[in-house]
């Protein structure tokens, strides 16, 4: 190997991952830097503050539409993850799905954009107000999507035999449901369970259309902040936001390792 | 009587626990699809009163400015994709094979992103791309530029800021087949005399192509729809099929315009994913030979 050769092997790698690790990074740094800046951004640095942590904790409405967030994201993921625990019991216990598993992909085939639309016509024509409960029903469909393929594959993957076992001595399938199937796949309904939640807490373009003028949830409020312009108040949230999704991460990071759902 | 009732509902349970997910699904999401055909052949007269139907809702959408649109969304998700995959593929290979014991901390980094906002990554590009913002301070520290120059509300900053917040969904599928691929295939190709490119093309690629596959579509089917990062940082000059779409859709009378035109993306987006696939699919082949 000629040198150029070797030092290109050597430092072409990491370079340009280091490079778009940079790419990665430089905007959130930067996010949360102007977060503790005195003056509002287009001026630069000037000094130290927490002030705009203090007004982020007195926007009423923020915390109104984070709470809205929560119950969303809460109510999604606990149907659609109750829906898919459900389909696996009726794939221990009668028939077997695994031919009408592909039903669930075209969830995520069709774009969310044109979903969205879709369920807007559908709710529009019934004349159904569009509020939380509609978004529920929307985002308990992007659930399903993602939990039914999670969790049945990894039913899939669990060794016959336990359940041949828990059968043979004389535990009936509904016993074998819940002290054998259910504890193996508690941690990968866990971590489907935390996926979802962020999946529903962090989506805008379905909020945008099925949730009506009245509901407000997190993503619209941050949207309408930021059409109205730059202000350390978002700053400020984004940080506080980041710190949550890296708690989420880690739990999500643990629980994947035991149950290799990525 | 009720002795057989009950019996009947206790055999049935299975059934009853495991339908709901379907026609959750069959109701919510196939319906409002099948639904959305439905109203784009609709006609309605002034007083929205069903009158019969129509193809005119669709024939004003094959004008020239709207096959300019669709060129255009089709041309942008695109490059945002081959973009995320050069970028992603790399990335995901230096994180199975040579991030050593950093891994965890590597991934950790990459799938932080995936778990936040994507309109606080929008939001955040704002601090580079402004015109007081770090990239201009920092071309001008480096001297390359004298005076600030625009970044904001142009193709180019739509389509970093779309590479941006798609990368991640690009670099968990290839990392998570990437990590499952056997190291001993790559040791045994460079032992009998290929060449380090010749096993990247001829091993490593054609073994991982169902991770490129699912990636790239990962990406591209969501960009094709975008509409928030164009009407954010590319300040709504140029049109997407995302932008008529939610325009349309959320207008008084319009609706079923929308719709048609809702349809036609559907329809067009199917057409280059089977084209897309067809092309995967002949890599896979090459690989095999």
């Amino acid at each position: 190997m000629n040198s150029i050769a070797r030092m290109r092997s050597l430092f072409g790698m990491p370079l340009f991952v280091g490079l778009t690790y940079i790419f990665l990074y430089i905007p959130i740094i930067i996010l949360v830097l102007f977060s503790f800046n005195s003056a509002a951004f287009p001026s630069p640095w000037q000094s130290f503050t927490l002030h705009w942590y203090k007004e982020l904790f007195y926007t009423s409405q923020l915390w109104h539409s984070f709470l809205n967030s929560c119950i969303v994201a809460f109510c999604a993921t606990a149907l659609s993850l109750l829906m898919s625990i459900g389909l696996v019991f009726y794939d221990l216990k009668a028939k077997k799905i695994r031919s009408y598993l592909a039903f669930f992909y075209g969830i995520v085939i069709v774009p969310e954009i044109v979903f969205a639309v879709g369920l807007l016509s559908f709710f529009s024509f019934f004349e159904i107000p569009l509020s939380l409960p509609t978004l529920v029903v929307a985002h308990t469909v992007l659930g399903l999507g993602y939990a039914v393929p999670l969790i049945y594959t990894r039913f899939l993957e669990m060794d016959r035999r336990l359940i041949e076992a828990s059968l043979d001595l004389g535990a009936t399938t509904s016993q074998t449901f819940f002290k054998v199937v259910i504890p193996y796949l508690k941690p990968s309904c866990m971590a489907a369970a935390l996926l979802l939640f962020i999946i529903s807490f962090d989506d805008f373009i379905i909020a945008f259309f099925c949730a009506g003028s009245d509901a407000q949830t997190l993503s619209l409020y941050i949207f309408s902040m930021i059409r109205a312009g730059i202000s350390p108040v978002i700053n400020a949230l984004s940080t506080l936001l980041l710190i949550v999704s890296s708690f989420f991460v880690v739990a999500f990071c643990s629980l994947n390792n035991r149950s290799r759902l990525l | 009587m009720k002795e057989y009732l009950r019996k009947a509902l206790r055999r049935e349970t299975p059934f009853f626990v495991g339908i709901p997910a379907f026609i959750w699904l069959v109701l919510y999401f196939y319906v409002p699809l099948t639904f959305i055909v439905l109203l784009s052949f609709l006609l309605h007269d002034s007083a929205s009163l069903l009158q019969g139907l129509t193809i005119t809702h669709y024939l004003s959408f094959l004008t020239y400015p709207y096959v300019w649109i669709f060129l255009r969304s089709l041309f942008f998700a695109f490059t945002v994709s081959c973009a995320c995959l050069c970028i992603g593929y790399s990335l995901a290979y230096f994180l199975a094979f040579k991030a050593g014991r950093f891994k965890t901390f590597f991934l950790f980094l990459v799938i932080i992103p995936f778990f936040t906002n994507f309109l606080l990554h929008i939001y955040a590009w704002f601090f580079v791309l402004e015109r007081n913002g770090f990239l201009n301070n920092l071309l001008q520290f480096l001297g390359i530029i004298k005076e600030p120059l625009h970044f904001l509300n142009t193709a180019g900053a739509t389509l970093v800021v779309m590479v941006y917040c798609y990368l991640p969904f690009m670099v968990l599928p290839l990392y998570s087949i990437l990590e499952k691929f056997d190291r001993k295939l790559i040791e045994s190709s460079l032992d009998l005399g290929a060449t380090a490119w010749q096993t990247f093309t001829r091993i490593t690629i054609p073994l991982t192509i169902s991770g490129i596959q699912s990636g790239f579509f990962l990406v591209f089917i969501p960009a094709f729809g975008e509409f928030v990062i164009p009407g954010l940082v590319g300040g709504d000059k140029s049109l997407f099929v995302g932008t008529v779409i939610s325009t349309s859709m959320l207008g008084a009378h319009t609706m079923a315009d929308g719709a048609a035109f809702t349809v036609l993306t559907g329809v067009l987006l199917v057409v280059v994913a089977a084209l897309l696939l067809c092309v995967i699919r002949s890599f896979e082949r090459k690989g095999n030979v």
